[in-house]
């Protein structure tokens, strides 16, 4: 044969095979990762709102928070085929293997994860202002500082993450005490208020008072739990030192702003198109908006609360019957109002009358909601008459107005300050004023009782209760539940303890 | 000096023939096939002279030949080569050539090349195109069941256009692909399962490569095994036009277990909502109106109330939902050719409607393959395939309530509630979802003869594919299209590749003594897949349905993009030792970027070893065996079935609302798919050293065949064991992440195969053939890093877990769920059980507390059944007389347990404990039980199928003029299945082994035509 043909197809092979020797290196197509972003202002704005983003996922306030704090205490259970989970948390018998604490655990922990993203890479941006990179990084140290507020206070003793994750020998990591996760809580809100701006920030976006009003919580918490010899909180030194913090803080939050206001209506304080557009009651909310896409950008928590028979008109102040009709739509009834908090509210109390549905209208027919029966009545916070089929814009409420104030009350004692705060609270639901003879303890009492009213279905409840060392009190002696597991710190999930090799349960 | 005497000899040669043709007689002659038609193009060659001709059109010939005793020989593609001695004074011969489709001298296709069956030292096993059954199959996958000893086919339901899971000895892979690559016309196409682009029609032949020494020669996409598949080629010779045409009609193979009696259903319901809580005013049928919706009571749908007059609706969903689907497939191929051109070309149309009305599938393949010679030592070609599919719509069901009518009083769908999408004529009717797909997919190649023993190949492959997806879901038709108030959305999807393969081959045999074979090459790969997705939400009205998103009140758009290169050198080394020893070494190199900066490139060599006993004297002697070869091979092959990227850190993003609008956040953590609870799984952490998964795999065979190859044994033993899975790590979520790709675990695959053929008569009038096949693989979970058990698959609502389990020790997907030991007959039993509460009632299922501990939870949950058979069979035969022919297939599944989700079909909710009826079998209606997965749903799916069944009528050749041969045939696919399964479903469910009940299967009856001209 002829020889060129060998020369030919041999530099062929030469030239392409050299060429497939290059370098195998991906080019990936559409993605960001550390190595390109946070490089602006831009990008700084962005992390920080990917942080946030994980607030009203299906996992987190969006239903997962409620499902874990709701469902222990008097106030909620669950309808009949709602899983064994929701039964297990209902009946305070909980396992590492429960599936709901296995995702607020995880949602947690995504959180502090972009949380940490923001607080570690934002400082190191380049042509950025001072304030705008201070308020992203305060708003880094506030998110932060949530998450770990819940985990301690769902799990106690949990890992401290303060890292981005870059490998893998990262993963193994054991359990803080109690005492260094709040003081990790402490100073990363103390950096929020100091980063932060006094101005209101955007909806769903926190600001200084946010962070101060979060310190109060977290103060009174401690002040509180040692006060009671709630388990694991030995560690606090000076629990009257912890109420004076809870009450400057709250304070701050009282007097010393404009932004967030006490509502005078009640039906006022959850409507969508009152808080989201004025100063309102709504320090920090988990927002979400019925336009959005996916759950987590609106909210489905409403069809978890509203009975599922059939489409529902309501008055939308059903003490008023001259008040508009509103259309609110169905649910899916998930969530049973307990009759153990229905019929706990003071006579004449309004909460009770304006903030829960207990009687509708559907095509002319009245329907009466019977608290003993599978569809009962329910809670009138998350309602959203302009609803797009499942999509409402009903915010997640983490910090309210009224659970500032209470704080400053149960902090302050029975004092003139505690007094007022409380009294303002309950002359808005229509109740005459607090026994101005009550004792420190009693005085306390009755402020974490008027919490049950004021704040119901809020996922306050069951932190109130464990704070104070009355879950037994509470739960078994007056409502005559049973408690097998959980009572004050739920188990760490099956998951972390099989994957973590430094996590014992 | 030596160049002078070469000249010299040279030159003798080509004078030579001029030499004898001095004394020079002529012969004539005809060539026959087995059948006894004619064969046009044989080559006839004069042994030991380079004069030759070729059959004309009616298989004569014509040949000088010298005077004395010569010999000539007869070649033929697809025909036993036949050397024929011509005495003095003959002049005139009948020769008869045999079909080598079972024969030694069978040429089988392989990875980069070909080689003699005789030669092979690998398992492999090959099938020819017309060994196929004549059936409606979309795709040739579904087709290869029960044909191939060791690839085990699952094709569960019966929607139009759907493919089927091909395994081939048993999964070796986690999260990795698990199909085998599909190789055509020597250019690896992807995944096997849906090869929708190729007509079963044109199929020549189909190889499968199971061991290591075979699929080595693919590297890290050999571990699947390989399938190759071969086209039809032209030859040489007038044009062969041939037309066949297969029109089915198709009925619904199992009868479903629905409510034939609408009371006996609302008695039922009532019963369970009575169990599960419901007030006793607020049940279901009590002749009340639930949301504007008159529910009969049981008095009346019996028609024993006084004051009401007889239910008037009872609904045959069954009738307005399903049809006799009818079903068409025409074929127009020619091949022909001359000495220097040779082509092939067909089309086909394919319809196939569903068993679901407005569900149906049309395809349109067409295919050329070119050859063309342009110098004695160079022939360039080029393969061209286009696919065109539309499919619309898809399953409905069945199951929905008889006692409500299908339209209500206006001629609207009837809707039990305002919440009600579950209308199965509303969806079909007002849905939209159509899928089209265009596929274009070409091969250009110039074959270089360098010398007489080397061959250079070179090859451009390209593939083109875009496939686009419409959907509209109008207001109040379907729940989607609630949330929405009107759902439309466009899905475009598009790849594209590049590969180029260069590769020698020699051909040598040195004396007679040593014959070896070399293959050596490279090839480069580029791979594109992009995709986006258009979707609307909101409309002012459904009159556009998905025509302008843009007038969508919200809008949502994705679009992505992967690609990959493959770099490749790869070498195969056939060594033959005195036609008795044969050896293979076969090695190939990739170099993907799929893979982590630290492990680009991968080694696969792999050996064999071949002992043809029957040419060694000792066997000889026997006079018994026709063949008798052993084998034993040896090797690594690889898997990267992971999608790129997973190497690399990757962010998430996620939009928030802000008061004015949403705004998008960047960070780590990527957000993959939501699980059933709509909560995400978090990736997107790197990892550096990712690699390919290794599969170690040994291969013991025996090859045998006595009378000249009228009986055949294969029979084959493997091991596999494949390592470094490539596997999803769950990593602790504190970390912020839920998963990681990592290389962990180990899988082991062991079986037996065994294929048996038999040549039981082969006379001219009568010929009867049957072959009989046997796979029995052992499938086990060996080791995956940390984890002793890993839950895969769906998260089943209704039991709130998954039921696929990979667990060490176990084969995968085993069942995880709980013991049941029959149905609870009092109280005191459910509570001495370690049930409580709703749990322990009567009549309720009677969980095991395996663990002893007093209480039945979580912990007492076990490994409860294998989804993988015990052994797959199957049976062939075909019986020939004169114009007459007739085949059966039967194929057989043995050994499989089903979980079952449907059990409780109407039929058994009918013999359901009550007080009256304590059922040790069926637990009582409950509507709020919480229902565990366990073993109660555990059924045997053992099945032996009639698998196909075909009677031809074969016309003689110009029975019309002009007409060379003239088929018809009826055959009948799935006709019968013989179980104990589910009387209303069919028992093959996918590879995981849940039967939810998905399409269902249909029995096909097709007539079919073949005409050639």
């Amino acid at each position: 044969m002829n020889y060129r043909n060998y020369i030919y197809s041999l530099l062929l092979v030469a030239i392409i095979g050299t060429s497939s020797c290059t370098k195998l290196d991906e080019k990936p197509y559409g993605l960001t990762n550390t190595g390109s972003f946070y490089k602006t202002a831009a990008d700084a704005k962005s992390a920080v709102i990917y942080a946030y983003s994980i607030l009203p996922e299906v996992g987190y306030y969006s239903r997962g928070y409620y499902i874990i704090t709701e469902l222990p205490t008097e106030n909620l259970s669950q309808k009949g085929d709602a899983g064994v989970s929701n039964f297990e948390l209902d009946q305070l018998r909980t396992t590492s293997t429960n599936s709901d604490l296995d995702n607020i655990w995880t949602y947690l922990y995504r959180g502090i994860s972009r949380a940490n993203a923001v607080i570690i890479n934002v400082p190191g941006i380049e042509n950025m202002s001072a304030t705008d990179k201070n308020q992203i990084v305060g708003e880094g140290h506030f998110l932060r500082a949530l998450h770990y507020f819940n985990l301690v206070r769902l799990f106690g003793e949990v890992p401290l993450r303060t890292e981005t994750l870059a490998d893998v020998s990262q993963i193994p990591a054991e359990k803080s005490p109690v005492s260094k996760v709040y003081d990790l809580i402490i100073s990363d809100l103390k950096s929020a208020e100091e980063l932060m701006l006094p101005a209101k920030n955007d909806e769903g976006r926190a600001n200084k008072a946010a962070a101060q009003a979060l310190l109060a919580k977290v103060y009174l918490q401690l002040a509180s739990a040692k006060t009671s010899s709630s388990p694991k909180y030995e560690f606090v030194a000076d629990a009257s030192a912890m109420y004076d913090q809870a009450k400057i803080y709250a304070g701050k939050v009282i007097n010393e702003q404009s932004n967030f206001v006490f509502t005078n209506n009640l039906p006022d304080i959850w409507n969508t198109e009152v808080y989201k557009k004025t100063a309102s009651e709504h320090i920090f909310d988990a927002a979400v908006d019925r336009t959005g896409e996916i759950e987590g950008n609106y909210s489905k928590l409403t069809n978890m609360f509203l009975a599922g028979d059939r489409p529902m008109t309501i008055l939308y102040d059903a003490n008023n019957p001259a008040s508009a009709s509103i259309n609110i739509g169905q649910g899916w009834g998930h969530f049973l109002t307990e009759a153990a908090h229905y019929n706990g509210y003071p006579t004449n109390d309004k909460r009770k009358s304006q903030l829960i549905v207990s009687t509708y209208v559907n095509d002319g027919k009245v329907y009466n909601l019977d608290i003993a029966s599978s569809s009962r009545p329910f809670s009138r916070k998350f309602i959203d008459p302009l609803r797009i089929g499942d999509k409402t814009s009903c915010n997640s409420p983490v910090i309210r107005y009224s659970d500032i104030l209470l704080v400053y009350a149960e902090a302050s004692g029975p004092t003139a300050d505690g007094y007022a705060a409380v009294n303002k609270v309950r002359s808005r639901a229509g109740l005459g004023i607090l026994n101005p003879a009550l004792g420190l303890q009693e005085f306390r009492d009755a402020v974490v009782l008027e919490r049950s009213w004021e704040l119901a279905f809020e996922g306050n409840r069951l932190f109130d209760l464990r704070r104070t060392n009355t879950m037994e009190k509470v739960l078994v002696q007056q409502y005559g539940k049973t408690i097998t597991s959980g009572a004050y710190f739920f188990p760490i999930p099956q998951r972390e303890l099989d994957t973590n090799p430094l996590m014992k349960p | 000096m030596t160049r002078v005497l070469r000249l010299a000899l040279c030159l003798l040669l080509i004078l030579s023939p001029g030499i004898l043709l001095a004394q020079q007689r002529t012969v004539s002659g005809s060539v026959y096939d087995d059948t006894g038609a004619t064969i046009p193009n044989v080559t006839i060659v004069l042994k030991g002279t380079s004069s030759k001709v070729s059959s004309n059109a009616d298989g004569k010939f014509t040949i000088s030949l010298p005077s004395e005793t010569s010999v000539l020989v007869f070649h033929y593609v697809g025909m036993d080569t036949r050397e024929i001695t011509v005495n003095a004074g003959e002049r005139t011969l009948r020769v008869d050539l045999k079909s080598n489709a079972k024969t030694l001298e069978q040429v089988v296709v392989v990875g980069y090349g070909t080689i003699k069956k005789s030669d092979l030292t690998g398992a492999v096993s090959t099938l020819k195109g017309s060994e196929l059954n004549r059936t409606p199959a979309s795709s040739v996958d579904q087709l290869l069941q029960g044909k191939i000893p060791g690839v085990q086919v699952i094709a569960p339901g019966g929607q139009p256009g759907s493919g089927a899971t091909i395994r081939i000895r048993g999964s070796s892979s986690l999260n990795g692909s698990k199909d085998p690559l599909m190789v055509v016309d020597g250019y690896p196409w992807g995944d096997a399962g849906q090869l929708k682009q190729i007509n079963p029609e044109d199929i020549e032949s189909i190889e499968v490569l199971k061991d290591a020494s075979s699929a080595a020669i693919y590297g890290s996409r050999g571990a699947n095994g390989v399938i190759i598949v071969t086209t039809r080629k032209g030859v040489a010779g007038k044009p062969r036009i041939s037309f066949s045409s297969l029109n089915t009609i198709s009925s619904l193979s199992v009868k479903p277990d629905l409510w034939r009696d609408g009371a006996d259903q609302a008695i039922y319901e009532n019963e369970a909502a009575l169990t599960g809580g419901t007030p006793a005013a607020e049940l279901p049928y009590l002749g009340q109106v639930r949301s504007g919706v008159y529910f009969p009571s049981i008095a009346e749908l019996r028609g024993l109330d006084p004051n009401k007059p007889q239910w008037p609706y009872n609904t045959d969903w069954q009738k307005l939902v399903y049809r006799n689907p009818f079903s068409q497939s025409y074929t127009l191929s020619a091949d022909g050719g001359s000495e220097n051109t040779k082509y092939s070309i067909s089309g086909n149309y394919y319809k196939e409607e569903g068993l679901a009305i407005k569900n149906d599938y049309n395809k349109y393949t067409s295919r050329l393959n070119l050859e063309q010679k342009l110098t004695p030592a160079i022939v360039v070609g080029t393969n061209v395939v286009l696919a065109y599919t539309r499919n619309n719509g898809g399953g409905l069901g069945i199951t929905r309530s008889r006692i409500f009518p299908a339209y209500d009083a206006n001629g609207n769908y009837f809707r039990t509630s305002n919440t009600d999408y579950g209308n199965p004529l509303a969806l079909a009717n007002g849905l939209l979802n159509t899928t089209k797909t265009v596929d274009v997919l070409g091969t250009i190649y110039a074959n270089i003869k360098l010398t007489s023993w080397l061959q250079f190949r070179t090859q451009l492959n390209s593939k083109f594919g875009n496939s686009v997806n419409d959907q509209y879901d109008p207001n109040g038709v379907s729940q989607r299209g609630f949330e929405a108030q009107g759902y439309g959305s466009i899905d475009n999807a598009n790849y594209s590749e590049l590969l180029n393969e260069n590769y020698f081959t020699v051909n040598k045999t040195f004396g007679t003594i040593h014959t070896v074979n070399f293959v050596a090459g490279y090839s480069i790969q580029k791979t594109e897949n992009r995709s986006s997705s258009l979707i609307g939400r909101q409309f002012v009205n459904d009159n556009l349905q998905n025509e302008d998103l843009s007038t969508a009140a919200s809008k949502s758009i994705t679009n992505g993009l992967s690609r990959f290169d493959l770099s490749s050198f790869y070498g195969r080394a056939n060594y033959s030792l005195l036609n008795r020893y044969l050896f293979t070494l076969t090695a190939r190199a990739d170099g993907s970027t799929k893979f982590g900066a630290n492990n680009k490139w991968a080694y696969f060599p792999s050996a064999a070893v071949a002992w043809k006993l029957n040419e060694e004297n000792f066997i000889k002697s026997l006079n018994l065996f026709s063949e008798l070869k052993l084998r034993a091979s040896y090797g690594l092959t690889g898997n990267q079935g992971i999608s790129p990227y997973q190497t690399l850190d990757r962010f998430g993003s996620a939009r928030y609302f802000t008061g004015t609008g949403f705004q998008t956040g960047f960070g780590p953590g990527l957000a993959g798919s939501n699980n059933e609870q709509g909560l995400t799984i978090v990736g997107g952490l790197g990892n550096n050293s990712l690699k390919w998964e290794t599969t170690r795999s040994l291969d013991l065979g025996v090859d045998l065949g006595i009378m000249d190859q009228r009986f055949t044994l294969t029979a084959d033993y493997y091991v596999k064991n494949t390592k470094d899975l490539l596997r999803l790590k769950t990593i602790a979520p504190s970390a912020g992440y839920d998963q990681q790709w990592i290389n962990d675990g180990e899988i082991s695959n062991k079986g037996v195969e065994l294929g048996l053929n038999a040549n039981i008569i082969q006379g001219k009038d009568l010929s009867w053939t049957a072959g009989v096949n046997m796979s029995k693989n052992r499938n086990k979970v060996v080791a995956m890093g940390e984890s002793t058990r890993i839950e895969v698959g769906t998260l089943y609502e209704s039991v709130r877990q998954r039921i696929n389990t990979f667990t060490i020790g176990q084969p995968m997907y085993s069942y995880f769920g709980y013991k049941s030991a029959g149905i609870i007959q009092t109280l005191q039993q459910g509570i001495a059980a370690g049930l409580t509460g709703a749990d322990a009632q009567p009549g309720e299922i009677k969980y095991v507390d395996l663990n002893g501990d007093g209480v039945v939870n979580a912990d007492d949950r076990t490994i409860i059944g294998n989804p993988n058979p015990d052994f797959t069979y199957s049976f062939n035969t075909s019986v020939k007389y004169k114009q007459f022919d007739f085949s059966l297939q039967l194929y057989g599944v043995q050994g499989i347990d089903v979980f079952d989700f449907a059990k409780m079909t109407p039929s058994r909710q009918i013999l359901r404990w009550t007080p009256d009826n304590p059922s040790t079998e069926f637990p009582r209606a409950n509507n709020s039980r919480g229902n565990r997965a366990s073993d109660f749903y555990i059924t045997d799916g053992s099945f032996l199928r009639i698998q196909n069944v075909t009677i031809g009528y074969n016309f003689k050749p110009n029975v019309i003029k002009g007409v060379k041969n003239l088929r018809l045939f009826l055959s009948g696919n799935n006709l019968y299945t013989f179980t104990k399964f589910n009387a209303g479903y069919d028992p093959e469910v996918g590879e995981n082994g849940i039967n939810e009940g998905g399409y269902p299967k249909t029995r096909a009856v097709s007539l079919g035509l073949n005409v050639g001209f």
